[in-house]
């Protein structure tokens, strides 16, 4: 590769693209190796500056994952962001898109039907242990538990009503206790 | 078996939409889905808001969703796009949530380093992130209640939550673990 923009792209695609088919549980199960490669291997971004860009990337709406958008911005610009998102999310799409249809295929049967619902409360109790882990990895304490609990229950009882004004609510809140303690 | 009038309904109710319809929703979605969780949302808009597929086609495809590899969401996209409109479908959705993020962040990263050193920044998205754990843990109840809501469904999916969120246990190996026996319950549970 003599053109360094088209080296670094091809880069992006390297790291991301093998990455996209190992995150089993979603993309925070590849989040170390992001940060392996990105800071250790290619040398993209310093500790700092990936703790910040991941800081960011909770910070924006969308799949949590769009920490990979900025690492490829901040490697070879727009077109980076490119390569490095379509790398991350394309694989495992076009392998979800072909076990869906293979397994459409058997609709109907006994065992087709037994399997969803075998699987079924399991998918809802991994989603319930995605919250649990956020909350004990949080720096906030009980606040947060307090506060899950409530948006939990105001999203149960209104089930019409739209999450975002809870979201603002709720960061308003924490906020507003930050000031008020320093 | 009082659950069975709902659950023997083998085939799901999916609404007819228009692919301009897929885009302009999942590109809402994308837009407004903080704090990760994405699923989370896809559930509250596409099924509840807006009723285009049940509980009974969400719940099979949150299970594959989660059992391949992929962010959670965007499997969500493909599975439910590919439910509302094939092929096309599985694309526009995911392409559609990607879309309006990616530009987000984009714009977020450009101005970066004005605000991320703050504190108070921190304790807000502490707050935005509690709220969304909120949306993850509404989003798995009441898809338990509406899809499985068996005895022994709700037995599993509680060894799911002491195994995987309480003792943090790795999430492959559990689901491995449990799949055989709570197929094998669906299957026994199925025979009349």
């Amino acid at each position: 590769m003599r053109d360094p923009q088209a080296g670094s792209l091809f880069a992006l695609f390297a790291v991301f693209a093998p990455l996209s088919l190992l995150s089993f549980g979603g993309s925070n199960a590849v989040i170390a190796d992001i940060a392996h490669q990105s800071i250790a291997v290619r040398q993209w971004t310093s500790e700092r500056d990936f703790a910040d860009l991941f800081a960011l990337s909770r910070a924006a709406p969308g799949p949590g994952s769009m920490l990979c958008a900025l690492i490829g911005w901040r490697t070879a610009g727009v077109l980076g962001a490119l390569v490095a998102t379509v790398a991350f999310y394309l694989p495992s799409s076009l392998l979800l898109f072909a076990v869906a249809k293979i397994w459409g295929r058997w609709r109907g049967s006994a065992w087709h039907q037994a399997v969803e619902r075998g699987m079924a409360p399991i998918a809802a109790g991994l989603f319930l242990s995605g919250g649990i882990a956020v909350l004990r990895a949080s720096p906030a304490g009980p606040a947060v538990w307090i506060a899950a609990g409530v948006t939990t229950a105001a999203l149960i009882y209104w089930p019409k009503l739209h999450p975002v004004p809870l979201l603002v609510a709720s960061g308003a809140v924490f906020g507003l206790i930050d000031l008020l303690q320093t | 078996m009082s659950e069975t009038a709902e659950s023997d309904n083998s085939t799901p109710a999916v609404a007819e939409v228009s692919l301009l319809a897929i885009f302009l929703a999942f590109l809402r979605l994308g837009c407004t889905a903080f704090g990760g969780g994405t699923a989370g949302w896809v559930y509250r808009d596409i099924v509840q808001r807006r009723g285009w597929i049940d509980e009974q086609a969400f719940l099979p495809d949150l299970a594959i969703g989660q059992g391949m590899p992929g962010s959670n969401g965007v499997n969500m996209a493909v599975l439910v796009g590919r439910r509302l409109k094939g092929g096309a479908g599985a694309f526009v959705a995911p392409f559609a949530m990607l879309a309006g993020p990616f530009a987000i962040i984009l714009a977020i990263g450009a101005i970066y380093g004005r605000v991320g050193d703050h504190r108070i920044v921190h304790a807000v998205l502490d707050g935005v992130a509690a709220a969304v754990v909120g949306l993850s843990f509404s989003t798995g109840l009441t898809v338990i209640a509406r899809g499985a809501a068996a005895p022994s469904s709700i037995a599993i999916a509680a060894v799911t939550v002491l195994c995987v969120g309480v003792l943090g246990w790795p999430m492959l190996p559990v689901m491995l673990g449990l799949a055989p026996v709570s197929i094998g319950l669906a299957w026994v549970g199925s025979r009349p």
